[in-house]
């Protein structure tokens, strides 16, 4: 059953989730919720199950077990309602080299029942200071244009969440700060956003809570202030500062391990 | 409370038509590429029409257009949609997955019905090859029945392996042995034993029912046997391509 979108509202619920492939334990017993109006941030070294638990969200893997709700939509029993609500933003350019930036728009906008006009796909593009590169094709764009048309494209059906994976990687600070700009848009009107990034100053500066994951489990989840404050004594943390003040940063490798993951 | 609208197939259809037509057009050198072997076959087979007959140089030609389309053309635009992660993109979209393929299979359906046309004009501007109303239309028919082989090949070849550049280097080569030993085999080049074997290869099926097609009054117990088989092959290449296809290469 759909739930309406006022603040605190909750746009995905996440309980319970367990994911293996074959005898790996990607996802273990992993739960959390993203409200209307908030960034929240999964973070985690790779291979520590984020894109595991992205990809059940998205309905393109089956959990083994546990519930997923996008909205109030069971991903499970109602994945077409669930997606509905759901804008995503993937990491690789995956839209066809072929097509240019306003077929693009056309294309995904008819997938998902929004009706473009010419006026209107001008005012997106006005929005996102593209007016002049609709008849692009998208692989003739900056980087940071096609983050740009990459995000349009998650928000053109207006969902209530939004995933953005590792959306400022290869950005220029410019591009960067413009995106956060962006998101920060999204969340006064009240969407809901599940960010997945390795930059822990992006994750301090932009999301309103955080959830750690490692070896499939998560460790810790709260604010990035009441993390930094509930670690900051952590022997392990003490030994990772380099600066002598505790970051966000000092916090996840002291939780996480100094260890690089392939 | 807010209600969910999902789109209808219709409105999915018509947006990922246009999508994958306009792609097709964008690659329209590959298209006429795919297009140019069989009809330059077909003319420099000129001196042969009387010899092998018209509807076998024309069933010749639509045959390695057909190889062409369901292996050079629809498997490599699988594999590299699949490997750029495109269909990924489509898929976290309100749409089913089969209606991703049914426009995919659509554009490969405009291409047989386009490749048949083209061999059919040029073999009667070229060849001066004109077949009854009935075999035209018979060959139309045989023509899509014989692509379904191709196209089902195909997809057995991208759900089998998932690496865009395997694929693409696979299905060369399978065009090529099926195009080189099909042909010569078929001409007596080869022996009778692989000129038996290449008979009832995806090959052979697929030429003797176009041939058989386009001159209604020669069907014969081996051209309905012919038909069992190549719909046999359409049948089990398709379901495999089907059970092991992956949407994602990863």
């Amino acid at each position: 059953m759909a739930i309406q979108d006022p603040s605190n509202t909750i746009v995905l619920q996440v309980e319970g989730l367990h994911v293996n492939y074959g005898v790996f334990q990607a996802v273990s017993n992993v739960s959390f919720d993203v409200r209307a109006g908030e960034i929240f941030g999964l973070l985690g070294p790779n291979g520590a199950g984020k894109t595991s638990t992205l990809s059940a969200v998205e309905g393109l893997l089956q959990p083994q077990s546990g519930l997923i709700t996008v909205a109030g939509y069971n991903v499970k029993e109602n994945p077409l309602h669930a997606r509905a609500n759901l804008g995503v933003q993937l990491q690789a350019t995956n839209f066809q080299p072929e097509l240019t930036v306003a077929e693009i728009l056309q294309l995904y906008a008819g997938i998902h029942g929004v009706a473009l006009t010419k006026e209107k796909l001008q005012h997106i593009l006005v929005s996102i200071k593209l007016e002049d590169a609709a008849k692009k094709r998208f692989g003739q764009l900056s980087g940071g244009q096609q983050q740009r048309v990459s995000l349009i494209i998650a928000m053109i059906h207006n969902p209530q969440l939004v995933l953005l994976d590792e959306p400022t990687t290869g950005l220029d600070p410019q591009s960067r700060r413009q995106l956060w700009e962006r998101m920060e848009d999204l969340r006064s009107n009240n969407h809901g956003i599940l960010l997945t990034t390795h930059s822990m100053e992006e994750a301090e500066a932009v999301c309103d809570r955080i959830a750690i994951i490692d070896h499939g489990k998560i460790i810790a989840i709260d604010t990035p202030q009441v993390l930094i404050d509930k670690h900051r004594n952590d022997p392990e943390v003490i030994s990772v500062s380099r600066k002598g003040k505790i970051t966000l940063e000092d916090v996840f490798i002291g939780l996480t391990g100094r260890t690089v993951r392939s | 409370m807010t209600t969910t609208t999902i789109p209808t197939n219709k409105a999915v259809l018509s947006s990922l038509l246009r999508a994958d037509f306009t792609t097709q057009w964008r690659n329209r050198k590959s298209v006429i590429l795919i297009l140019l072997i069989p009809v330059i076959i077909l003319i420099s087979w000129k001196g042969l029409v009387n010899k092998l007959g018209g509807a076998f140089v024309l069933a010749n030609c639509i045959t390695i257009g057909l190889n062409a389309i369901g292996l050079m053309g629809y498997s490599n635009a699988i594999a590299r949609d699949r490997d750029k992660g495109i269909f990924q993109r489509l898929r976290v979209a309100p749409l089913t997955a089969w209606s991703i393929m049914v426009s995919r299979l659509t554009v490969q359906l405009a291409m047989i019905l386009m490749i048949t046309t083209a061999v059919f004009v040029a073999g009667y501007y070229a060849d001066n090859i004109s077949l009854s109303p009935a075999g035209y239309a018979l060959g139309f028919v045989m023509a899509f029945v014989g692509g379904a082989v191709y196209l089902g090949l195909g997809q057995a070849i991208v759900g089998l392996i998932k690496n865009a550049e395997t694929v693409n280097a696979v299905t060369r080569l399978v065009y090529f042995v099926f195009i080189m030993v099909g042909m010569f085999a078929e001409l007596g080049a080869l022996g009778d034993k692989v000129g038996n074997a290449v008979k009832w290869s995806p090959y052979g099926t697929v030429k003797h029912i176009l041939s058989a097609g386009m001159q209604p009054a020669t069907w014969n117990q081996h051209s309905t046997m012919a038909m069992l088989v190549t719909a046999g092959y359409a049948v089990v290449f398709a379901g495999l391509g089907i059970k092991w296809f992956r949407w994602s290469s990863k």
